[in-house]
């Protein structure tokens, strides 16, 4: 078996599902009465269905589609925030979601206690966190910033912080919505040289962007997301191509 | 055949994730493992919990400080409630600390999962990390409000006044066990609450009034001796008597050790805090969806 053949993650015949109250009930009292009236009804969204898809170790796979495709629930499925309600989804290794800014930040935590706050998160203990602590501040530029509230900082020095925090774990897999939009120009060139980096030691990543740019430069495979199923997944530059020629149609 | 599908290195974690239904087990050495969390966690609340407040953490004092006045100068005086011969401020503030403890720890548990819901929507750790930081948490108010109830012993134990003083005894030792008593039934019912509570806002009501009603029906401003004998297995059905009783026995030494009210006690608490986990584990699956 060659090294580009090892799976990482596989998702085997997964469907997400969401049962949306045809009316919200969010009081018992409510819920009860409709019960009893057998008035209690669901709309069934299935935010993925039948979906099969492995990525290889050391891959970057790119998830293109549109609003409300599947794609970040596809991220959130592998970092085990949601759970299948259909199917089997193996993950081997360590994962690091980068879903949103600030998935773990308190605002009134200064931006150092917020580097310990989201170590303790992702399972690392405070000796593991202080070795890392310098290289995640040196990379997010932030000493000047690192012992006030978090709230002060603007929505870019927020952003560098957990890309830094994120990726200095030394994940084994990386999951990354549509963050690296956010930042100035320079810090973007630098995020982008870390993927690279990481992809160089040969951690695997999945990559959700609506910028086909970056999609076409990151990623060797990607897959496009329609309505919760998967429309096409391969080389890069014929499922982008696919896919904005479906735009136009 | 899942080894073959996929490529694992000895030291990497494999995750299977399938859909669940009905019961699943606690999987409490995960929750163990993530016991760091559980450290930041507390110690976030405690942090954040008396910013821009004017008086900080002298609320944990004032608050069953001038509840124990109140109560002295209502019950103990105008109305002569019994204090099973021990002053009333001391009595009804061993009743009040703990009470203080448990009622905290009870509507941030109960409030817990909603309030940290952007960590839930967006990161995985065992979601039972949340409500046991949250009960744990109020364990700093409790030992701030220590403070006054050490200061009352000094002050009953040197009064001129023989039959006002108390000494405690060796009991004192089984504190720590009245102590956590009252956390495991704060973290049951917290348990059960938080899981409700992202189902239904109604918790968020709930939570005030059945703190107050509590309140009354645990012997704090009154001994459980005026309860009639034969009845008080069904009044210790209330975990809460066994840790007030408890606590007068530990300090204040009076009567003997609360036995049979304190078997009931204990018995109920632990069945709560092992429904309410598994209750909690069931709904944890749909937390991110509906929180």
């Amino acid at each position: 078996m060659s090294k580009q053949n090892l799976k990482v993650i596989k998702l085997d015949k997964v469907g997400v599902r969401y049962r949306i109250p045809s009316e919200r009930i969010s009081s018992f009292k409510e819920y009860s009465i409709r019960w009893i009236q057998r008035k209690v009804t669901h709309r069934d969204f299935w935010a993925l269905q039948d979906v099969n898809l492995s990525v290889n170790r050391g891959e970057t796979l790119g998830l293109i589609g549109h609003n409300g495709a599947g794609k970040s629930t596809m991220l959130k499925l592998i970092a085990r925030v949601f759970r299948p309600t259909a199917g089997r989804v193996v993950v081997a290794g360590k994962v690091a979601p980068l879903l949103e800014f600030g998935a773990g930040f308190h605002p009134e935590l200064t931006g150092r206690e917020n580097i310990y706050l989201n170590g303790a998160l992702m399972g690392f203990s405070r000796q593991e966190m202080e070795e890392k602590f310098k290289g995640i501040v040196d990379f997010a530029e932030l000493w000047d910033f690192i012992d006030v509230p978090l709230r002060t900082y603007s929505s870019g020095m927020g952003a560098r912080l957990g890309f830094a925090v994120a990726t200095d774990v030394e994940p084994d897999i990386l999951l990354i919505d549509e963050v690296l939009s956010v930042g100035d120009e320079s810090f973007q060139r630098k995020s982008s040289a870390r993927m690279q980096e990481f992809r160089d030691q040969g951690a695997t990543t999945m990559l959700v962007s609506h910028n086909m740019d970056i999609v076409i430069k990151m990623c060797d495979r990607t897959a496009w997301l329609d309505h919760g199923q998967i429309k096409a997944v391969g080389k890069t530059s014929e499922v982008v191509q696919a896919y904005l020629q479906s735009q136009i149609e | 055949m899942a080894q073959t599908e996929i490529s694992t290195t000895q030291q990497e974690e494999v995750i299977r994730l399938q859909p669940s239904r009905g019961w699943t087990a606690l999987n409490l050495p995960e929750v163990w493992r993530y016991r760091e969390l559980v450290y930041f966690l507390i110690w976030r609340d405690i942090k954040v919990r008396y910013k821009q407040t004017a008086l900080g953490a002298a609320w944990a004092i004032i608050q069953p400080f001038f509840t124990m006045v109140v109560f002295t100068i209502f019950f103990g005086k105008l109305a002569g409630v019994p204090s099973d011969g021990v002053p009333y401020p001391i009595f009804s503030y061993t009743g009040l600390l703990p009470w203080g403890l448990f009622a905290k720890a009870l509507s941030d548990a109960g409030r817990s999962m909603v309030a940290n819901r952007s960590m839930i929507t967006k990161v995985y750790f065992p979601r039972l990390v949340i409500p046991i930081a949250s009960v744990l948490s109020g364990l700093v108010d409790f030992a701030i409000g220590s403070v006054v109830l050490i200061g009352m012993i000094i002050y009953y134990n040197h009064i001129p006044i023989p039959s006002a003083q108390i000494t405690p005894t060796a009991a004192i030792i089984t504190l720590p066990f009245f102590i956590l008593l009252a956390l495991i039934t704060a973290l049951g019912v917290g348990l059960w609450l938080s899981a409700l509570n992202v189902k239904y806002r109604d918790i968020n009501y709930v939570i005030p009034f059945l703190t107050q009603f509590w309140l009354f029906i645990t012997p704090i401003a009154y001994p459980s001796s005026i309860v009639p004998e034969q009845w008080r297995w069904l009044y210790a059905l209330n975990p809460m008597t066994g840790v007030v009783e408890g606590f007068r026995w530990a300090l204040l030494g009076v009567e003997t050790a609360p036995g049979l009210m304190l078997a009931v006690s204990s018995t109920v608490s632990i069945l709560t805090l092992i429904s309410g986990m598994f209750y909690f584990r069931r709904m944890e699956r749909t937390f991110a969806d509906i929180v």
